[in-house]
């Protein structure tokens, strides 16, 4: 696919999911029924739940291209992955904020080692191992490899983790906090949390293919900026 | 004292083709240390690679030696493609790299049994001996190599890159920083390798050294073979005049 | 299969042997977990705290931060030596080397965490509890995991300008399975609870250990080659 067509689509995704977020936010606002206990700080659920979902989604893309990438030795694989780790970030860091905001807001505290929050936390710190192995590495074409093993080191790792921490907290119940999970979801707030990850996913894979072309053109630019000097 | 070295008449094209290269290129970031090689190695002979510092010796024959891979081109040994998911053909090749491979808190007699056993060698206790006598290094062999001199680590490396018998042999700048009896030591060692069945790619910039026991020679400047010929065709009285005519030339 | 536990067997002596003839690592290690001991008793005001009832955290974390340091300069001997590439460059299989170098440092880390046990023994008046036996092997399959991770990502940050440094980001995140496992079995043993309470805790924490080890065997080969 060309660059220009990458461009292209990316930037629809993207002002589509943008679009909808948008619709997202102001559905949240003024439509969906209030949650019976938490008022009406239970709305950045709409916000914060989806981030979370796009920031694994991408950490499962990034798992996948870098194995595909050591395995096939293909850059644009590695490029993909790039791609997906920023888009996965940006989301953790949005689950991140809106997690501890409503946090505060709802239940006075802003940390409650939610298991669902920690994990993001963690899977934030594994995307900053991803990022520093990447740039501080001595040789580029080996800083990818490195990237690429944090990456699917941190995939196999974290259903570990995900156990782990869920175990922990059914041993040490902290105050129960009622928080509405999708099965038990009124109609309406389903449909909200539904059209919420359709809108972030869109916006993550518009962020994606431009990314993704950026990446290709400054591959390109410094191809031919080494054969100039030789 | 030196004793005269036979050079023996080249080779008849018949020996099969041990080590071949094609279109080699090896680049780290922007700098291009080896710009597009050939070479073609049959057994029996002994090559060597002159060339100033910075013209991608050490490169190059690491790309020969199966421990990095090329950036562009393929080296084949004995006809296959140096496959990095296997490891095989490693057997077959013995590298002297200006690194040492030595660990400097074991002893000189630890360092060839730790090597060998990776070598997946049988009967290391009667061989590691022999090399050790072959090297000369016998009465050193509880040694711990930091306290042995630079030449005595030459011949150690030697030893280590000559214990599993490889056919083909490829050493990096075995004569530096050695003084003329250490050199006339390892050279005896070296041209026991001329036998025939032994294939042998020497980089160095010791010009007398490099042609007493070479069959071809070659000389790289930044990347490229600028010049290549068979030992006989080049005289060494002359050759320190050639080497700095095609150096300066090139640049 | 005799040759490639033979090429594993020599890279474990060789570091072992190499560790006992420089002893860097293991002085550093062994002095950290006391000192860590020390500064803890000064830090824990025992009027509100029993030191009984967090041992099992600060051993753990003891071992951790003491045992990426010593894990942190698996490979700075052999990139002193230049002797890396010489075994790079042998006949050994890329996994055969990285379960060489896990091994010689689970010995050393096991070695380090039977000293800190002892330690917090001494300084804080605890009893190995129900099952030293089981105790030890909590010890022995977390330090399993965290070695084999700590290994991989070592040879990784040797390659990076940031070093050493960079080991805790990398591997703290990954461990926390490892933590949370190993400091509720080590609790529970200590606080005299019977072993079959702690079975579930060893196979997660051999669960871990095995992921690790296998994922450590599968990559290192691409974090080594150039």
């Amino acid at each position: 696919m060309s660059v220009r067509g990458l461009r292209i689509g990316g930037t629809s995704l993207a002002v589509l999911g943008l679009l909808l977020v948008g619709l997202v936010f102001g559905l949240s606002f003024f439509w969906v029924s209030t949650e019976a206990s938490q008022g009406i700080a239970q709305r950045i659920f709409y916000i914060h739940v989806p981030a979370a979902w796009v920031a694994f989604l991408a950490f499962g893309i990034v798992a996948l291209t870098s194995a595909m990438y050591l395995w096939l030795r293909d850059d644009r694989l590695d490029r993909a992955a790039l791609a997906a780790a920023e888009g996965g970030m940006i989301f953790a860091t949005i689950m991140l904020t809106t997690g501890p905001l409503w946090g505060k807001i709802a239940w006075g505290t802003y940390w409650t080692w939610e298991p669902r929050l920690t994990l993001t936390l963690l899977l934030w710190f594994i995307y900053l191992g991803y990022f520093l192995v990447r740039s501080s590495s001595e040789n580029a074409e080996r800083g990818k490899r490195f990237a690429a093993v944090v990456g699917i080191v941190g995939a196999l790792d974290i259903p570990l983790i995900h156990l782990s921490v869920v175990w922990f907290r059914s041993l040490h119940p902290q105050p129960v906090v009622v928080k509405p999970d999708a099965p038990s979801l009124p109609g309406d707030m389903l449909s909200l949390l539904m059209l919420g990850l359709l809108a972030f996913t869109l916006l993550f894979f518009g962020l994606f293919l431009l990314r993704y072309a950026l990446e290709t053109l400054r591959d390109a630019a410094d191809a031919r900026e080494r054969r100039a000097t030789t | 004292m030196e004793t005269a070295i036979e050079v023996a008449a080249p080779v008849a094209t018949a020996a099969p083709t041990v080590l071949e290269a094609s279109g080699l290129v090896r680049e780290y970031g922007t700098v291009v240390a080896v710009d597009g090689i050939d070479l073609s190695l049959g057994e029996g002979e002994f090559l060597t690679i002159f060339g100033p510092n910075g013209a991608g010796k050490t490169s190059l024959l690491r790309v020969l030696a199966g421990g990095v891979r090329p950036s562009e081109g393929v080296v084949r040994v004995r006809g296959k493609e140096l496959d990095f998911g296997e490891v095989d053909w490693r057997r077959h090749i013995g590298v002297l790299s200006h690194q040492g491979f030595l660990y400097g808190h074991l002893t000189v007699e630890e360092n060839l049994r730790f090597f060998g056993s990776l070598f997946e060698l049988r009967d290391l206790k009667t061989l590691i001996p022999e090399r050790l006598e072959q090297v000369g290094l016998t009465d050193r062999r509880h040694f711990l190599v930091r306290q042995l001199s630079h030449g005595m680590k030459q011949r150690l490396s030697l030893a280590r890159a000559l214990l599993h018998d490889p056919d083909l042999v490829l050493l990096d700048e075995p004569y530096t920083g050695l003084d003329p009896s250490a050199a006339s030591v390892l050279r005896n060692v070296l041209s026991t390798l001329r036998d025939g069945r032994r294939t042998v790619l020497m980089v160095t910039h010791n010009l007398s050294e490099g042609l007493k026991l070479a069959t071809r020679v070659a000389i790289q400047v930044r990347g490229k073979f600028a010049f290549e010929a068979q030992r006989s065709d080049v005289s060494p009285d002359t050759f320190e005049h050639l080497y700095h005519e095609v150096v300066e030339g090139w640049k | 299969m005799r040759g490639y536990l033979g090429q594993i067997r020599a890279i474990v002596w060789k570091d072992l042997l190499l560790e006992f003839r420089t002893r860097e690592r293991i002085a550093a290690m062994a002095a950290f977990a006391v000192l860590a001991a020390v500064l803890f008793n000064y830090a824990i005001d025992k009027s509100l705290v029993s030191p009984q009832n967090i041992a099992a955290g600060l051993i753990w974390m003891t071992i951790v931060f003491g045992g990426l340091l010593g894990i942190g300069r698996t490979f700075n001997l052999e990139a002193q030596d230049g002797a890396m590439q010489g075994v790079l460059m042998s006949p050994a299989p890329k996994d055969a080397v990285f379960l060489g170098k896990t091994i010689a440092n689970f010995v050393l880390l096991y070695v380090v965490a039977i000293l800190v046990v002892g330690v917090f023994m001494l300084f804080f008046g605890l009893d190995l509890g129900t099952s030293p036996l089981a105790l030890a092997g909590a010890l022995a399959l977390g330090a399993l995991g965290f070695v084999a991770l700590g290994t991989l990502f070592s040879a990784v940050s040797s390659g990076t300008h940031m070093g050493e440094t960079l080991l805790p980001i990398l591997v703290f995140p990954l461990l926390v399975p490892m933590v949370i496992y190993g400091t509720t079995a080590t609790g529970r043993l200590l606080g005299g609870r019977p072993v079959a309470e702690v079975a579930g805790n060893l196979r997660m924490l051999g669960a871990f250990a095995l992921v690790a080890i296998f994922a450590g065997a599968g990559l290192f080969r691409f974090v080594v080659e150039d």
